[in-house]
């Protein structure tokens, strides 16, 4: 029963996008996506563009959450550092990110660098930000409670500071996570010669329909594993959070 | 042990100037238990955050067993009021209690067993791998006790510790806290802004004035050593120490 | 509240603005970054000021806008109309989720080939990934807020005979509200951030077009001066949206929190 409930609207758009597919050149029919997906993805192209892509995002996004929790803690612990900052950091998370591609192209190249760059350029603002607002509203009595018994330095970082502020550092990274996809996706689509943004513009242009299709479902897979992946770090790391009920709070 | 004198506390911003404490000078003996009373308002616990060290103090000085408190010292824990706010929601009740010992860097075998001993003194041994927040607010607090006792002070300080739990749990908390006391004899400072549970708990009651707070009075607790909830509080001697300190606490608050 | 007032915060972050000015302009003149790739902060905001009485630059603002705010109202409508129809209708909720959970993740980049190919250059493609993009962030938001209405109150509407317009329109939608309004706001600055990237990647008319010129053009400073202007704006989307949803929710009793979405 489950099964059908989870499976009968899927199927039923399948057949849908089966139905009309004859009706135009652009929506090749799903069987013709289906066979150019295995041709294409399952090749060498595997190896040489679709892992670099997604390698350039994990280094960059990880880049960003150092960088960003890093900084975001020692702002938000530092009262007068806060209120200094924070307008110039709202200027900069308030920049689509989009538009750091071509400035970076110009500082950086077009090559790997520049790609990781414009990654960690547009990831770290969110991170930054709701780790300045996660440190600032540390509980008191808990610091306290860590001054009284001696939780000091590096402990009280790791066992107070971070986890406290925990719930705030993750919902930055949610944020960071669908603008690297969007950043690794248009920095190769922008000046590049591999990777999965450049290859399915190459297809576009050259009305490789069924493949451009198959490159679109790609990406849509990748943030979806993306993302059930991420919940599913999210959930082991906030699980106190979500017992105590205090997201509802 | 813990020596308070002429110990004062001014708030300034901006042209503004608030005195919370006038000058406060008393004593609590080693293993003596002393309750702190007061009318509301009248910086109680700003008077325990300068005793904890949390909180510079303006004038005057404050000294565990002999020594200037200039930051929280290493001999001395505290309990507050906010059983809630004071748990770390993401440790374990036995982690809660297990961190402070691990800070003093003692051995895993004889955190063990002080986690294990003060655990079992609350009644709490159970639920060592429960998160605070599977508990009740009664029971929290007790895990705050616990971890206070684990930590093995030679001062302990509790800032209104059971304001915010139901009358019940109340009783009981305040009969762990004398069993606790009697078995450890830990030298004890317990704010409260009840009469009846400063009497109660007391050898000493400390009766302060309003804001700019001083000492009104240092009043002797004259009641059998051996305390009990019914047969302490139907005593008249309870019945008069209560209506004593009662009378000055409306008189404090009349001459405000 | 305490010793740091609001005036003394305002001076330290008009200090922090008057620091990175003051940074932009020393680095490149002292010459520890080429000014070629950096040029000082007295000529960005020159050129940008430059620009600022050009027409070209307000068409090209407003086509930004345009796509902006016309994708965001048709994706905040079909957001809200399908969530309030999935969230009341039973167990439509349970059909449609794994769908939903599919297609929400899919970054909206992946559609611009796509775009590309149906409507080149133009609004077309800019709507398509704006409306595609703050769509989810809606209906994600009117599903939550729709299940937030009290199953109690619920019954009781509809043991009073209430008609479903009605339970809709005096129950569902003012408990959704807030919830509705943090989808906006999310769905807002989205909107914006893919409107420039349609611009600047398919060509679409507006700002991000504007962009890719300069670049392309080697007009560094015009590069440095549209990025501002572009974060500017983005300081504006994110500050209207915020009054908006102040004004709207100002009788709501509980000033709800973000749900984790």
């Amino acid at each position: 029963m489950r099964v059908v409930r989870l499976l009968a609207l899927p199927v039923l758009l399948v057949l849908a996008w089966w139905a009309v597919s004859g009706s135009s050149f652009y929506l090749p029919s799903p069987d013709r996506v289906g066979r150019a997906f295995a041709e294409t993805w399952f090749s060498e192209r595997l190896v040489l563009d679709v892992l670099p892509s997604v390698g350039r995002l994990l280094a960059g996004y990880v880049l960003a959450g150092l960088l960003g929790v890093g900084l975001g803690v020692l702002i938000g612990l530092s009262r007068r550092l806060r209120a200094t900052l924070e307008p110039v950091l709202e200027f900069f998370r308030a920049i689509p990110p989009p538009v750091l591609v071509p400035l970076i192209m110009l500082l950086a190249g077009i090559d790997t660098p520049m790609k990781v760059l414009v990654i960690v350029s547009g990831c770290v603002w969110p991170i930054l930000l709701n780790t300045v607002e996660g440190v600032r509203a540390l509980d008191e009595v808990l610091s306290d409670t860590c001054r009284m018994y001696g939780v000091r330095g590096a402990s009280r970082m790791r066992r107070f500071v971070l986890r406290g502020a925990s719930p705030q550092i993750m919902a930055g990274l949610r944020q960071a996570l669908s603008i690297g996809i969007i950043l690794m996706v248009i920095s190769e689509m922008f000046a590049s010669s591999s990777g999965l943004g450049f290859t399915i513009v190459l297809f576009q242009r050259q009305f490789q329909i069924a493949e451009m299709w198959s490159g679109i479902l790609l990406l849509g897979l990748l943030g979806l594993a993306l993302s059930v992946l991420f919940r599913g770090v999210e959930r082991r790391v906030l699980s106190w959070y979500y017992g105590s009920g205090a997201e509802r709070a | 042990m813990l020596e308070i004198s002429s110990l004062g506390k001014v708030y300034e911003s901006r042209g503004r100037r608030v005195e919370a404490i006038g000058s406060i000078t008393f004593g609590v003996g080693s293993g003596e238990l002393v309750c702190v009373v007061g009318p509301s308002g009248c910086g109680k616990t700003t008077l325990l955050r300068c005793i904890a060290g949390l909180l510079p103090a303006s004038a005057g000085e404050v000294r565990v067993a002999g020594v200037p408190v200039t930051g929280p010292p290493p001999n001395m824990a505290v309990v507050f009021q906010e059983y809630g706010r004071s748990l770390f929601p993401w440790m374990t009740v036995r982690e809660n209690v297990e961190l402070p010992l691990k800070e003093k860097r003692l051995p895993a075998g004889r955190r063990r067993e002080l986690v294990g001993e003060s655990l079992t003194a609350v009644g709490l041994i159970e639920a060592a791998e429960a998160h605070p927040w599977q508990l009740s607010g009664g029971m929290q607090q007790r895990v705050a006790i616990a971890r206070a006792v684990a930590y093995e002070p030679q001062v302990l300080l509790m800032d209104e510790p059971f304001a915010a739990v139901d009358a019940q749990t109340r009783a009981d908390l305040e009969d762990l806290i004398l069993r606790l006391w009697r078995d450890l004899g830990v030298t004890t400072l317990f704010v409260t802004h009840d009469i009846d549970e400063a009497v109660y708990l007391g050898q000493r009651v400390i009766v302060l004035s309003s804001s700019p707070t001083t000492v009104m009075e240092d009043l002797k607790i004259d009641l059998p050593a051996e305390r009990d909830q019914v047969a302490t509080r139907s005593l008249p001697r309870f019945g008069e120490l209560r209506g004593h300190v009662y009378r000055q606490i409306q008189r404090a608050r009349g001459t405000r | 509240m305490t010793r740091t007032g609001s005036l003394g915060r305002l001076g330290y972050g008009l200090a922090g603005l008057g620091g990175l000015l003051v940074l932009m302009e020393a680095v490149p003149r002292l010459g520890l970054v080429d000014a070629r790739f950096l040029p000082p902060a007295s000529e960005i905001l020159g050129t940008l000021a430059g620009q600022l009485v050009t027409p070209e630059l307000w068409i090209a603002l407003g086509e930004t806008m345009r796509g902006w705010a016309l994708g965001l109202a048709l994706a905040f409508w079909a957001a809200v109309v399908l969530g309030v129809v999935i969230g009341i209708v039973p167990g439509l909720r349970g059909l449609t989720s794994s769908t939903v959970e599919f297609l929400r993740p899919i970054p909206s980049v992946a559609l611009v080939p796509l775009a590309t190919l149906l409507f080149g250059p133009s609004l077309g493609s800019t709507l398509m990934l704006v409306v595609y993009a703050s769509f989810w962030q809606v209906l994600i938001q009117v599903l939550y807020g729709v299940a937030a209405v009290d199953s109690v109150a619920f019954d009781t509407a509809r043991s009073y005979g209430l008609s479903a317009w009605s339970r809709v329109r005096h129950l569902v939608w003012p408990t959704a509200l807030p919830y509705v309004m943090t989808g906006l706001r999310l769905a807002a600055a989205v909107a914006f951030i893919l409107a420039v990237t349609a611009e600047l990647v398919i060509g679409s008319p507006g700002l991000g077009a504007e962009i890719q010129v300069a670049q392309s053009s080697g007009a560094v400073p015009a590069v440095y001066a549209l990025i501002v202007l572009a974060g500017l704006v983005g300081i504006g989307v994110n500050a209207a949206v915020r009054l908006l949803e102040r004004r709207v929710l100002a009788w709501h009793p509980a000033v709800r929190s973000e749900v984790a979405a």
